[in-house]
Formats: structure tokens, sequence, C-alpha cells
């Protein structure tokens, strides 16, 4: 597990992006007091999801770029142009720090 | 003339009657993000603000429910009734190299290529321009919608366009092209549109992976390849995935370009086990994505891709080749008509 930032860091309906070395930025987002970490790049182009628009009822991001979309807990696709899943990674809150198991052999959901 | 205003005069272009947004910006130079013109990829989702427009499907694939409560429209199956605003995210990427034109082409020849694909050759008065893998929208006499098919062939100045299409069982258009359209024939051509066109100046070794007429494209592709003035040390790898044995096609093509055989690779899977077997078949039996990932092992990292092929093929190779090898979107290439 990795600790990316603290739950302060991210308010309630917003993301923020956590770029480490060696691998490709991450977004962490925040659904009602629910955290989740997923990639932050769309797997249909070069866009950061941080930076697109986050559907809270639909627990949703949209794409800034096309508006293609995601949902946030499984990384499905959830709007076309996208097809290809999002990788998640499982999530843990320890105190007031957001860890996620980012090193782990990362699977996509079907 | 209906006036369209993109975000508050960001752009500007006017609308022919018939036209769609989409097209009516791309033949204004308008950066219009898109993939496939038909209502499937999504890419063109827009808001109209003022003005009015038809939506002629409003059930399209490429809007979600959440779209359509957002009052979102597809840029590609909407016409302008009076002046337009409209909202939607242009891209400077997508401002057409060439931008469409309609013009009337005529049926030349007709070719056999596989049992159920044929290449049809139409000829325009004026010079065919397109990038090698883009495709034409054909309107057909007696056929209510156009439909999109890409060019196997390379620009030219005789006008010359070669589709490579393959007969749908039922379909209306595949249809007439097959059973009533003789040479002589006229049909609207509306050209050139598409993304998955040669990136000439990507250093990078190219692999092309065509299933089914897909082969046209990725001919187009190849072709364009080939025709650079020197040897540069790059290498470009065709893989075909047939269902059958009788499907297997686009060798005789590929062995007519220079470098066949050295810094050109050609390789066939057929997917079908029985019906290889039935007919003989000695080469590889295995999905295609299979073959590419055996074939290129580690080089695979390192590549370009252009895919053109049934949805079940892409998704496979999305697949292997994002997900798996985290190969970046910007370095595979395909229209998403799905």
């Amino acid at each position: 597990m990795k600790m990316l930032c603290n739950t302060g860091d991210v308010p309630a309906g917003e993301s923020r992006r956590i770029e480490l070395p060696g691998r490709p930025p991450l977004a962490v987002f925040n659904l009602d007091g629910s955290f989740y970490v997923t990639d932050d790049t769309c797997t249909h182009g070069d866009a950061s999801l941080c930076d697109g628009e986050i559907d809270t009822d639909d627990g949703v991001v949209e794409c800034p770029y096309h508006q293609g979309a995601f949902e946030i807990a499984t990384g499905r696709p959830a709007g076309a142009p996208c097809t290809v899943a999002l990788r998640v990674y499982p999530v843990e809150i320890r105190g007031e720090a957001v860890y996620a198991a980012v090193e782990e052999v990362e699977t996509a959901c079907p | 003339m209906p006036l369209i205003t993109v975000n508050d005069g960001e752009a500007a272009f006017v609308c022919e009657p018939g036209d769609t947004l989409l097209r009516a910006g791309l033949r204004s130079g308008v950066g219009l993000p898109y993939e496939c013109g038909v209502g499937a990829c999504g890419c063109c989702r827009g808001e109209v603000g003022t003005g009015e427009v038809i939506d002629h499907w409003p059930a399209a694939p490429g809007l979600s429910d959440r779209d359509r409560r957002k009052g979102r429209i597809l840029a590609c199956q909407c016409s302008p009734v009076g002046d337009v605003q409209l909202r939607l995210r242009l891209d400077p990427a997508a401002v057409p190299a060439i931008p469409p034109r309609r013009r009337t082409a005529t049926l030349v020849a007709v070719n056999d290529v596989t049992h159920d694909i044929r290449e049809f050759v139409f000829r325009s008065e004026e010079a065919a321009a397109f990038l090698p893998g883009q495709f034409a929208f054909l309107s057909l006499p007696g056929v209510e919608r156009e439909r999109a098919y890409s060019m196997a062939n390379l620009a030219n100045d005789r006008g010359e366009w070669r589709f490579y299409i393959r007969r749908v069982p039922g379909g209306d258009a595949t249809g007439r092209l097959f059973d009533t359209l003789k040479p002589g024939a006229e049909v609207g051509l509306d050209a050139p549109y598409g993304q998955a066109y040669l990136r000439a100046e990507s250093p990078r070794d190219i692999v092309c992976i065509a299933g089914g007429s897909g082969l046209a494209p990725m001919l187009s592709v190849t072709r364009g390849y080939a025709a650079r003035t020197a040897r540069d040390g790059r290498r470009l790898d065709f893989f075909y995935g047939a269902r059958t044995p009788a499907d297997v096609c686009g060798q005789a093509e590929l062995a007519m370009l220079p470098g066949y055989g050295e810094d050109l690779g050609f390789q066939v899977a057929v997917s079908d086990a029985e019906a290889a077997q039935a007919a003989g078949w000695t080469g590889r039996t295995s999905l295609v994505h299979e073959l590419v990932e055996a074939t290129l092992g580690d080089r695979l990292g390192q590549c370009e891709f252009y895919l053109a092929g049934p949805p079940g093929m892409i998704e496979a190779l999305l697949q292997l080749l994002q997900t798996k090898h985290r190969i970046p979107p910007e370095r595979i290439h395909f229209d998403r008509f799905f």
C-alpha cells in the first residue's frame, strides 16, 4: 500500500491527481465520504479525468475531452467513446491518510 | 443558409441544406472532434444553446441516457432548422487536413476479392484527395441512408476511389452494390473522413491489423508506408484475421509492394478451427490478437498500431494492447464504428 494524500485534500464530490514516479498518474475520488483510486488518464485519449466532471448521483466521472465516462467505483466504461475499462486500485483509509494498493497486480474489470 | 456559431464565436460556419452540423463544420475547416460520423463513437457530442435542430437518430448509441438527460446531441446526427448556437469542445487535432467535399462518382469496375468481399472502383471528375486509411460516405440510388466505406488505394489525380466491401446478408446497401449497380452507375461520394490515417512522420515500426473488409483501410495505410521515398529502417507488419480459410485475403495486394517479405511482413490467422481443418488449412489457427502477441513479443510495446475490423476483434486487440501492454491510446489508431 502507498500513501497518496490526506482525506482532507479531496473534498466530497471532487478529485485529485497524484503523480508517483515511474507510473502513470492516479486519480483519488471522494464520493460522499467514500474514497476511490483509479488511473487518471482516460483510456480513450490523453486527457486527465481529474479535469473532468464528477456526477456524484451516478458515481461517474466524465472525461473533459470527449465526454466519455467511467464508473468511479469499478472503472467500467459508462459512455461512448470509452470501451476500455479504467484500472481501479484497492483503497484503505488509515487515520486521515488515503492509501492504495497501486503496486499490486492490477486487474482489469470485465 | 443556416449559420452555426460555436462557443459564442470561437468558430462559425454555414450549413448547406441536407448537411449535418458535423459535416458542414468539417467542410469549413472547423475542428469538430469525431471518429465515425455515424452516431456510434459519441465524440461529436455538444449542446444546442439557441436555435433548433432536427435529430436524424435520437436513439444513436453514441449518446448515453445521462447525455440525453443533459440535453446533449450528436453533431453528426443533427441538421439545423435555422441559425444555431452550439456548445462543443473544439479540437485543433480534428481540423481536417483535407476538408471533405460532396461529388458525383461513376462505378467503373467490380472485382471479386473473396466469396463475399468485392472491390468496387469509382471514378470522379476531380482528383481523389484523402489520407491513407480514411473513409467516404457513399449515397447509393434507392438506398435511404449513406454508408461509410474506407478507401483501399492512395490519393491520385485520376479521381479513382477503390473500396473493398463485404456483402451484408439482407443488407440494403450491399445488396444494391452487389446485385443491382452496374458499371456506369452514378453515386454520391462525400469524402474524406476519419482519424485513423497514416501518421507518416512517426519514426516507429508500424503494425496493421485487419479483419473482414477492414482490409481496405489497412491496405491504404500499408500502401502509404510503402510509397515513402527511402527505406528508413522502419518495418511494417500486416496481420489479417479471417474466420475461415475462404475468408483469407490481402496477400496478393501486399506482395506487389516494394519490400514485401523483407521490411513488409504479412501473416494470417484463421479463427474457426473446424473450418480450418475441413479445408486442410496448414497455417495458423487462432484469433488474430494471439498471433500479433506471439509474433511481436517484446517489440509490441514500441510499435504504432492501426486497426480495422469487426467490433469483437477491435475489443480483443484493445484489451491486449492497452490493458495488458499499456500502450497509450495515442499510438493505437482506429475509427470506432460501434
